[in-house]
């Protein structure tokens, strides 16, 4: 190991931890709260499974009128399957509007 | 130079296990600050494994045989592209190209979802410790590294290795390999942090496509190289090494259709989970497998240092995501239920058991042999009828399936409607049928059967294709092309998708064809002596040695004639390679585009008298192998490309999902 | 049609008890597999069996022809077998190579299935010097 190599390995090491401690160089003195990346609370992960819920719904009843109109389901079908879908996707609409504040 | 590439693994050794403690403590706290200082660790160790492949890259170019490893698998003579494709050639330099693809996939997979910290938080310390066990066994255990005093010239590479083929296959294979490590941690990342929204379907969905579509076309890169390097005229012969390449892929699939019912129901949650453990798990094994030597005795899988350390961490990495899954069983309990056994969702399910039940067959083709060795002291191989047998048995009803599958409604379908949608693709598949039998090929009923039920899928796509394209013209009044792109544009995975299965039905078509309708002769012959077989004949004109680089060619020259007209010269032979004192067969492969056909020439012995035993082989529809590859690679780009619009849908509900939670 | 129970739970079970029973039936037909021995295990086999060892010379005959003859030993011990092969002879294929040959002893002789020998291709893994030789890999 000659003198070179292990100044260089000294350098490295260096950059290294550095680059690694970037974020607490750049901010030293955030504590607490500021701390904490974003994350989602009870309320708003409920609001975002009620969010999904509705965008399945509303995608359910977009993908049964594609299939209506390129004639894989049937009149009948359609009927029977658009009535059930589009309560569906009333009811998710309806939870996030009640579990809003 | 050695000891900057051993440096440089040390460092990453030491990153990946800053990335995973600091990774995992940050995820545990929320500490935003820590957890990019974790991921920066990531991006570095990146960045110091590209250091140890370059060292190693340059010391291949440079004939520096002080590297025992460049010694080991190259010559001076060597070509410079073989020169860096060895690297890929041996143990250790195989493993720091996984290390390589592992650090630069984490790296990527991270930087894109930086915005999403919540998201991969878990994640990072998940992929660390992947990085830790790969860089732990570069340093530790077997270095691309190792020196030597420089001999004077290398053991040169395994002469079947050198092969164009060689240099992509392997490292398409790896990106598909590893690329299972990202949806993987994502899956114990969502579990780890409670958090199964659907931001993380959509990534682990999208990256799962990408390590699929690699380790599909590594495959069939590998069935290539195999077609015309071992040249028997064989493209897969259920070698565990190819199985190990199978298997994950066949979970892969089986997950990117449930993933679907996941997406449109809600259901399947723990399913999926277990499907993408499978899938790396699988991915691990497949590694150790053909690592540890265990293949050839499970005892000599000891003698080796690496076999323990693989099986140590294939054990640690399933009994982990069991242990991860069973933990959150509560969380992935879903609501709802399947609606009919006759919708688009049973048919994924049907799907996904066929694909699981391949899958598992094949494992225990491939674990059967080690098994039986360790109790009862013999080693008892099963043969190729056993992995045909079930191919037929899971594959034709899975191809059926393919045709079925889009022609159904999602939640339920009618009977009625159901044979309305069935009429055309159905006629068609019995007229195919009907002129395949008089065109001869009743001879082979899997043939037939993979024939017609081809023909109903290729029909059914078709149709769909029609339909949507009409659908799309009547509601925005454009012209064919454009409402075939828009439509095609609006629904990039189901299209892709059915690109895809067009491909799948070419290459069913084209492994039927050659394996059920091919044709083969062999025998002696002295100059002007021939040879006939499916409706070629070859004639043996003479015998040539040629020194060329760094191998002798010996080559037979070979006249062909179709149906009384000479349509070529082939010249099958062997090449011997100097510096690595062995022989490679060079089959003579004659390709009828027209016929969609090939003709192999296999110069098996050549005698002292300039006799020679040859081998004729015609194999029907073997290029439709290769055509899927293409437009296999043209659904997954089709499937992946970037939907801007579901972009923006997820971001803005994550973003007033948010703000709810903040009064 | 609404159920109570879910039918998915129903499909899987039968799918894996079909699953299954389509497994029985093909090793009730079709056998087991066929053991791997070496020379000096092959007392206790009849039938066919796949003989792997180290090849010891001297190689005479067409394997095209009469028949490629030969003898394989034990890898690490001392009992040997003639053995007389038929059909195509992989390029690896030379003394003191690690083969396997698909066949059965006729008369103190091991026949050989046409085209059954396998060499074990020196592994990519393992350096040639090192005299230790596995199975191909990726």
């Amino acid at each position: 190991m000659t003198a070179l190599a292990l100044v260089i390995g000294a350098i490295v090491a260096v950059a290294c931890v550095l680059w690694v401690a970037g974020p607490f160089l750049r901010e030293p003195t955030v504590a607490g709260a500021a701390d904490l990346f974003d994350d989602l609370d009870p309320a708003a992960s409920q609001a975002l499974v009620l969010a999904e819920e509705r965008d399945r719904a509303l995608g359910a009843l977009k993908e049964l009128e594609f299939d209506h109109r390129t004639g894989k389901i049937s009149d009948n079908d359609y009927r029977d399957q658009v009535g059930p879908l589009r309560r569906e996707a009333a009811d998710a609409l309806r939870q996030i509007e009640a579990a809003q504040p | 130079m050695s000891e900057v590439g051993r440096a440089a693994l040390l460092v990453c050794l030491a990153l990946a296990l800053y990335a995973t403690v600091a990774g995992a403590f940050a995820a545990r706290e929320r500490r935003r600050r820590l957890a990019v200082s974790a991921q920066r660790a990531l991006y570095a160790a990146f960045a110091s494994a590209v250091v140890a492949a370059i060292v190693l890259f340059s010391a291949l170019l440079r004939h520096d045989f002080s590297f025992v490893y460049v010694a080991d698998h190259t010559s001076s003579k060597l070509p410079w592209y073989f020169c860096l494709s060895a690297f890929w050639g041996g143990q250790e330099g195989s493993l720091l190209l996984w290390l390589l693809v592992l650090t630069g996939f984490a790296a990527a997979a991270v930087f894109l979802q930086r915005r999403a910290q919540d998201l991969i938080a878990w994640v990072v310390p998940v992929l660390g410790i992947c990085g830790v066990f790969f860089a732990f066994v570069l340093v530790a255990v077997t270095s691309p590294f190792a020196t030597q005093v420089r001999p004077a010239e290398g053991f040169g590479l395994n002469p079947s290795l050198q092969n164009p083929y060689m240099i992509a296959h392997p490292p398409a294979l790896y990106l598909g390999y590893v690329g299972l490590a990202i949806p993987f941690a994502f899956a114990m990342g969502a579990l780890l942090s409670g958090r199964t929204d659907e931001r993380w379907i959509i990534v682990t969905r999208r990256w799962t496509l990408i390590a699929w579509a690699f380790l599909g076309i590594g495959q069939l890169l590998g069935s290539h190289w195999a077609y015309e390097e071992i040249g028997w005229g064989g493209y897969f012969a259920w070698d565990p090494v190819e199985n190990a390449a199978l298997m994950p892929w066949l979970a892969a699939t089986a997950f990117l259709h449930s993933v679907m019912v996941q997406e449109k129901k809600g259901m399947l949650k723990v399913w999926n989970m277990l499907l993408v453990a499978l899938a790396f798990n699988l991915s691990i094994f497949g590694t150790f497998l053909t690592r540890s030597g265990v293949l050839n005795s499970v005892h000599s899988f000891t003698e080796g240092p690496l076999g323990p350390w693989f099986l140590g961490f294939l054990c640690f990495s399933v009994i982990g995501s069991l242990a991860l899954i069973l933990w959150r069983l509560p969380l992935l309990r879903s609501k709802t239920k399947l609606e009919s056994l006759i919708s688009r969702e049973a048919t994924f399910l049907y799907n996904n058991l066929l694909l699981v039940a391949l899958c598992l067959t094949i494992l225990w083709g491939v674990a059967f042999p080690m098994l039986s060795e360790l109790v009862r002291g013999t080693t008892v191989t099963v043969g190729q009828p056993y992995y045909n047998f079930f191919l037929r048995s899971f594959g034709l009803p899975l191809l059926l399936l393919m045709g079925i599958g889009p022609l159904i409604a999602w939640r339920r379908a009618s009977l009625k409607s159901l044979g309305r949608t069935f009429v055309i693709p159905a006629i068609t598949a019995v007229v195919a049928g009907i002129a395949l039998l008089i065109a001869g090929a009743g001879s082979s009923t899997p043939g037939m059967i993979a024939y017609t039920f081809s023909a109903f899928v290729l029909a059914s796509i078709a149709l769909e294709f029609w339909r949507g394209t009409r659908a799309r013209r009547t509601l925005s009044n454009v012209r064919w092309l454009r409402a075939l792109g828009e439509l095609v544009s609006r629904n990039r995975r189901r299209y892709g998708g059915y690109v895809v299965h067009a491909a799948i039905v070419l290459l069913a078509a084209g492994i039927a064809g050659s394996s059920a309708y091919g044709t083969e002769t062999e025998g002696k012959l002295k100059p002007g002596q021939s040879l006939s077989s499916g409706g070629y004949t070859v004639t043996y004109r003479s015998l040539t040695r040629e020194p060329k680089g760094n191998h002798v060619e010996l080559r037979a020259r070979v006249d062909v004639y179709r149906g009384g007209k000479q349509v070529g010269v082939m010249a099958p032979g062997k090449n011997e390679y100097l510096a690595e004192q062995q022989v490679s067969n060079e089959m003579a492969i004659r390709t009828d585009f027209l016929r969609a056909e090939d003709l192999n020439l296999i110069l098996d012995q050549p005698n002292e008298d300039g006799s020679i035993f040859l081998k004729m082989v015609v194999k029907p529809l073997v290029n439709l192998i290769w055509l899927a590859g293409f437009i296999f690679v043209l659904g997954s780009v089709i499937t992946l490309w970037p939907d801007a619009r579901e972009q923006r849908r997820l971001v803005e509900r994550y973003q007033s999902a948010r703000a709810h939670g903040r009064p | 049609m609404a159920r109570r129970r879910n039918p998915a739970r129903l499909l899987i079970a039968l799918s894996v008890a079909a699953v299954l029973a389509v497994f029985l039936l093909y090793s009730a037909v079709a056998g087991g597999g066929t053991p791997t021995v070496q020379p000096s295990e092959l007392p206790g086999h009849t039938g066919k069996v796949a003989l792997a060892g180290q090849v010891i010379g001297p190689v005479k005959g067409d394997a095209h022809g009469a028949g490629l003859t030969f003898i394989i030993r034990d890898v690490a011990g001392t009992t040997r077998v003639p053995v007389v092969y038929t059909g195509t002879v992989p390029d690896m294929f030379k003394v003191d190579q690690h083969v396997t040959v698909t066949g059965a002893m006729v008369d103190g002789t091991f026949v050989s299935v046409k085209d059954s020998m396998v060499t074990k291709c020196p592994s990519r893994y393992v350096p040639k010097h090192d005299g230790e030789t596995t199975t191909n890999g990726s």
